[in-house]
């Protein structure tokens, strides 16, 4: 099927992508080969969609694309969560970064 | 025993000079903090008489109000007053905010617009909107009932209580922050009844039901993180 193809293709994109950062150090090696295992495991989900509702009969889920659905969207809640603690975290350091300024200033000025 | 008010003013050219000079005749000493301001604030603020500090990007009310409180300290003030800069608060209270904490019976005191003093021109679905928020603040952020005003902007509190109420909010939850931790900390909280105007002006810069949703996902996020 041509989704499978431009899927694996994508994929195959992925991993070489993946190896050429972490030849580069941008990325260590454990995180390399987790990245992989990741693609791997899409890899086998694209060629054989079989495997995912073996998986999700185990789980008591119906098909495989829905177990695969209900797994997307807690990973990406995570994910959103993850980034709405990070930005948070941003903004109380630009307030401090500010703040300090801020005040710099205000002794400067009593100073003189 | 010296007094320092704090007033955020974030774009208030048009008000903060005659806010800064309402506010003098009732405090030794008046610092604006200037919010980032795009406009004619900190000068305007600094021909007034106040003290002032930029913040060089828009922090928020809640932080601009806690860099203010901060100079406050540094500069010896044994009482700290906060007020808005958009003269939406008759600073002629501000003798009634400090009575409890000079005659010693507060730490903190509250202004509160829901004791006795009605408020002018306050629209209905804005009052709706607090009585909301009380139930909100009661159920979800553990502030006694007993509390009347869930957003008063208007509060004063001695060297002691500053140096505890460390909040960290920097938009408008810092309201119910600081209410939070002023009932929780071991410090004596008081409330006494003040008087608001609400006029366009003010209206048009109050906080949308948008902003209280804001509010209310700021203090789910981060009100109980401490």
């Amino acid at each position: 099927m041509p989704i499978q193809i431009l899927l694996i293709a994508s994929l195959a994109v992925a991993v070489m992508l993946t190896w050429k950062r972490a030849r580069e150090r941008v990325i260590r090696i454990h995180e390399a080969v987790l990245w992989s295992a990741v693609w791997l495991i899409a890899a086998i989900v694209i060629l054989l969609p079989n495997t995912t509702t073996t998986i999700a009969n185990l789980l008591g889920v119906g098909r495989g694309v829905d177990l695969v659905l209900y797994a997307s969207v807690v990973a990406l809640f995570f994910l959103v969560f993850k980034l709405f603690i990070t930005v948070d975290g941003l903004e109380k350091k630009l307030t401090d970064l500010v703040r300090r300024d801020a005040l710099r200033d205000l002794d400067k000025h009593e100073r003189s | 025993m010296q007094s320092i008010a704090v007033l955020p003013a974030w774009n208030e050219a048009p008000r903060v000079w005659s806010a800064v000079r309402a506010v003098l005749p009732f405090a030794d000493r008046v610092i604006v903090v200037d919010d980032g301001s795009t406009d004619d604030t900190a000068a305007q603020a600094a021909l007034a008489g106040a003290t002032v500090i930029r913040h060089a990007l828009n922090r928020g009310q809640g932080a601009a109000l806690k860099t203010g409180s901060i100079a406050a300290l540094r500069l010896g003030a044994d009482i700290i007053v906060h007020v808005d800069a958009d003269g939406q608060h008759d600073p002629a209270m501000i003798p009634e905010l400090l009575k409890p904490i000079l005659d010693d019976k507060a730490d903190v005191v509250f202004g509160s617009r829901f004791l006795g003093k009605e408020p002018t021109g306050m629209p209905w679905v804005r009052k709706a909107y607090f009585h909301a928020a009380r139930l909100f603040n009661t159920f979800a952020v553990g502030i006694p009932n007993t509390v009347t005003d869930p957003q008063s902007g208007a509060r004063a509190m001695n060297r002691h209580a500053a140096e505890i109420l460390d909040f960290r909010q920097d938009g408008p939850a810092h309201c119910s922050e600081i209410l939070r931790l002023a009932t929780r900390a071991d410090i004596r909280w008081a409330e006494v009844p003040v008087h608001v105007r609400y006029t366009k002006d003010t209206l048009a810069k109050g906080q949308s039901f948008g902003a209280a949703f804001r509010i209310l996902w700021e203090l789910l996020i981060r009100g109980t993180e401490k």
